[in-house]
């Protein structure tokens, strides 16, 4: 055991209370919190910073608003419904398309209006929310997401979970579905991730539970050396998410929409710490050094430049032995060009 | 980072404030480490009955000694009309009650009582009696008597090497045992006025201070049962080469009550006629705890009344008896999530159900919660096909819980099956946020996740309940509120604790190969 906690402190993993105490808490003004838990609120601040987000339908905040249901999800090409303040993909319904007195969702069952009215009203109740309290139910675009990693994920959208600390694009992970995620890109749903090489937009390593896999466990399709598309845009899109929040320490998801490009998802002023496995190191280096970057004040453009030489510059995969471990130990020391 | 230095500052304060009061508190005024530490205390009775006879009246009766170094809390004086002085003898340092009354007629009852533990062979003398100096009276006034002790003591001084072979051969010639009609020596025949041991004891006193040897007669009783009336005992203390001494013309007693010293009665009445005099001892157990809150130690000024709960009504106490184990189960769970990584539904659930075992014990509560989450969880799934609101939801469960329970309970008590089972109202609160909290997370993640933290909420209950209840958690906290501190500080300390739970090596076992 003292010999797996040596490694992984060489290897530079924090653990949930390294997360809080030393990122999340100083990083994060529970004020500020409000912009990235009510997802509302977050398109509202993505929007006015010209970031693209999926369009907002309508939102549904009490029984009246219930009335113009139908209306509004009158949309040939399908919506979401999520609750406005939930977490970790909490009560969110897709729906592809209409189907014969009701809609068929992305899990490929049908759904009838009575149960929609049921779930909508669940999260009024405040079901889903943080602590409970009410809540409104957003209905919105439903993305069309990119061919280009259609092969390896299964239905569902994929996204693009990337790290952002103080504006330095730390981490990034892709997120993809499976069928044991019921279409959900969560990673403890059984979610697959997969580390993106912050310097490239290439695909690395890929985990599922905690686990390393190569494949895709439905399409059995391998899961490195991918290319993210827009790579240098989704980059510069997590980047201004920090200038528009405030907020120092937060996950940006990402969806990759057929016509529009990147759309920003969600942020999360709580994101997880799995994204380690998946790029098969730990985070606590290139996080020490973001940080001594920032005190700079760069500009969007210039963090992610940065960015890109920090990824650069760490080691591909620290775990290749011994010596490359010793680097990875050694990597605070490093002193960046520029 | 300040921040951590003021966190671990303020931690390690509060622990050390705690363990301080803790340690004055065991050390100092000497409350028990262990809890059900018992001590005898003894009620002691002096009962005094006498005929009035219309004219000025005086008892006097010496009281139990002001300076013996003993545990000696309550005493109670009942007058009835008559007026009472206290004092203290100059010479003797003997305590006396003076009992006054001008003109009382027919029977009149004084008493007095008091608590002790005692003294015991090892309780030193009084330190005025050792730095007496003895003046070697011996028997001025009897000049036959006088010349006989003078004849005695240079006999025994002859025979003697130095004080103590002096002091030792004394005793034992005083108080050889003789069979009936046997003669004294002839010195010893006229210096004992009478067969009975106070004699010996006074010419015992005599001889030693002849030698130079502080002595004295001590009366008191012996602490050996409980009996309303109790026989007063005399021995003799005496000083000797910085050592103390009790002999015991009966033998050596474990634990006894000194009351006065001197050859003098214990009362002496004028103005009354047929004076009866009774000592009564009740012996009684009582907590060690108890005995030093009632000593009144007052050096640390009145410590043991701010962080005590036994000034409050006795119901408060109960209360507080239970509310202050929690958080010892709360700093449980706070380890078992931030250092082992347990998961749990919700935050201090656990903790809650853990006190809801209270009720049932823990084999019985494990698994009356198991079948009542199960049954529980099984309706809520087939409400959600009924698509009931939430809150209308929430309450058939918990109308569906107390039925359950109402049948159990109604089952058990048919079939006399005496389990001891006894149901509260808090519990099924409780249960009911346990249920509903569970089934979110089984829609929502998966159901295997959802056992596991519901195995992890009633591993983590079960372990806050034991040592909740444990007898050492339960009597350290509740005699020693200050403990709350160090608790706190624990909290803090844990708080700031920022490397990887146990649970995390487990969960990045890929990244440490």
């Amino acid at each position: 055991m003292l010999k797996s906690i040596r490694k992984l402190r060489q290897n530079g993993v924090i653990g949930i209370n390294e997360r809080n105490i030393n990122y999340v808490n100083p990083n994060n003004p529970r004020k500020l919190l409000r912009l990235v838990d009510d997802k509302l609120e977050t398109k509202r601040v993505a929007q006015a910073a010209m970031i693209p987000t999926p369009e907002l339908f309508g939102v549904v905040r009490d029984a009246r608003d219930m009335k113009h249901l139908p209306d509004l999800l009158m949309r040939d090409d399908g919506f979401v419904i999520k609750p406005a303040q939930g977490s970790q993909g909490k009560g969110i319904i897709v729906v592809d398309s209409p189907l014969r007195g009701g809609w068929r969702m992305a899990s490929g069952r049908r759904i009838t209006m009575d149960v929609i009215r049921f779930q909508i009203n669940n999260i009024l109740s405040g079901m889903y929310s943080l602590g409970g309290q009410t809540d409104v139910a957003m209905v919105e675009y439903r993305v069309k997401f990119d061919d280009v990693f259609g092969k390896i994920s299964f239905k569902g959208v994929p996204d693009i979970r990337v790290i952002v600390l103080r504006g330095v694009p730390v981490f990034a992970m892709l997120r993809l579905p499976t069928a044991e995620s019921d279409g959900k890109a969560n990673l403890h749903r059984g979610g697959v991730g997969v580390g993106i090489d912050i310097a490239t937009g290439f695909t690395r390593q890929a985990m599922q539970h905690d686990q390393l896999i190569e494949l895709h466990p439905d399409t059995a399709h391998p899961l490195e050396n991918v290319q993210a598309p827009y790579w240098d845009d989704i980059l510069m899109m997590a980047a201004r998410s920090y200038d528009v929040t405030g907020l120092g320490y937060i996950g940006v998801d990402i969806v990759l929409d057929r016509e529009r490009g990147p759309l920003l998802l969600e942020l999360n002023g709580r994101p997880g710490i799995s994204i380690q496995i998946a790029n098969r190191r730990g985070m606590r280096f290139v996080l020490q050094q973001a940080e001594k970057i920032s005190l700079e004040n760069h500009s969007a453009a210039r963090r992610v430049e940065i960015a890109k030489e920090l990824a650069a510059a760490a080691p591909a995969s620290p775990l290749a032995g011994e010596a490359a471990a010793a680097k990875a130990d050694a990597a605070p020391e490093t002193s960046v060009s520029g | 980072m300040n921040s951590i230095r003021h966190a671990i500052l303020l931690g390690f304060a509060l622990i050390a404030a705690g363990g301080a009061i803790f340690c004055i508190k065991t050390i100092s005024l000497g409350y028990p480490v262990a809890p059900g530490v018992m001590t005898s205390v003894w009620d002691f009775e002096i009962y005094l009955e006498f005929e009035g006879q219309d004219e000025p009246a005086r008892i006097e009766v010496y009281l139990p000694a002001g300076d013996v170094a003993r545990t000696f809390p309550q005493e109670q004086f009942y007058n009835g009309p008559f007026g009472l002085s206290l004092s203290t003898e100059r010479q003797t340092r003997n305590r006396k009650a003076i009992w006054t009354y001008r003109y009382p007629n027919n029977r009149k009852v004084l008493r007095y009582t008091a608590q002790t533990t005692g003294e015991t062979a090892a309780t030193p003398l009084p330190g005025a009696f050792r730095a007496a100096d003895p003046e070697p009276a011996g028997f001025e006034e009897e000049p036959i008597r006088r010349q006989a002790f003078i004849v005695w003591t240079g006999d025994l001084r002859r025979r003697s090497a130095d004080d103590r072979s002096y002091v030792d051969l004394a005793i034992a010639e005083i108080f050889k045992p003789r069979d009936e009609g046997e003669l004294y020596a002839d010195e010893l025949a006229v210096l004992l006025d009478g067969p009975g041991n106070l004699s010996r004891l006074e010419l015992a006193t005599e001889t030693l201070r002849a030698a130079g040897v502080p002595a004295r007669i001590a009366n008191g009783v012996f602490l050996t049962e409980s009996r309303r009336r109790v026989e007063l005992k005399h021995w003799l203390e005496y000083h000797m080469d910085g050592e103390d001494f009790r002999f015991f013309p009966e033998g050596p007693q474990s634990r006894f009550f000194t009351i006065w010293y001197g050859a003098r009665d214990l009362v002496r009445a004028t103005g009354v006629g047929d004076v009866a005099v009774q000592l009564a001892l009740q012996e009684r157990r009582n907590s060690a705890v108890e005995l030093v809150k009632r000593g009144g130690d007052d050096r640390w000024g009145g410590l043991e009344h701010i962080f005590t709960f036994s000034d409050l009504p006795l119901t408060t106490q109960l209360v507080y008896k239970v509310l202050i184990t929690i958080p010892v189960g709360i700093t449980i769970l706070v380890f078992l999530r931030q250092f082992i990584g347990v998961k749990t539904l919700g935050t201090f659930m656990p903790v809650l159900i853990g006190i809801a075992f209270r009720e049932t014990a823990l084999l019985n509560g494990l698994l009356l919660f198991s079948l009542l989450i199960a049954l529980g969880l099984a309706l809520r799934f087939y409400l959600e096909r009924l698509q009931l609101l939430l809150v209308p939801r929430l309450a058939v469960v918990v109308i569906f819980i107390v039925m359950v329970m109402a049948g159990i309970t109604i089952a058990l008590t048919n079939s006399n099956q005496a389990i001891g089972l006894s149901i509260s109202l808090f519990p099924i609160v409780i249960l009911t946020m346990t249920i509903e909290r569970m089934s979110i997370v089984w829609e929502e993640t998966s159901a295997g996740e959802a056992i596991k933290q519901g195995l992890g909420s009633l591993a983590v209950a079960a372990v806050t309940y034991l040592a909740m209840t444990n007898d050492f958690v339960e009597y350290w906290m509740y005699q020693f509120p200050e403990l709350l501190l160090v608790l706190m500080g624990l909290c803090v300390l844990m708080g700031r604790y920022t490397g990887l739970r146990l649970s995390e090596l487990w969960r990045f076992r890929e990244l440490s190969r």
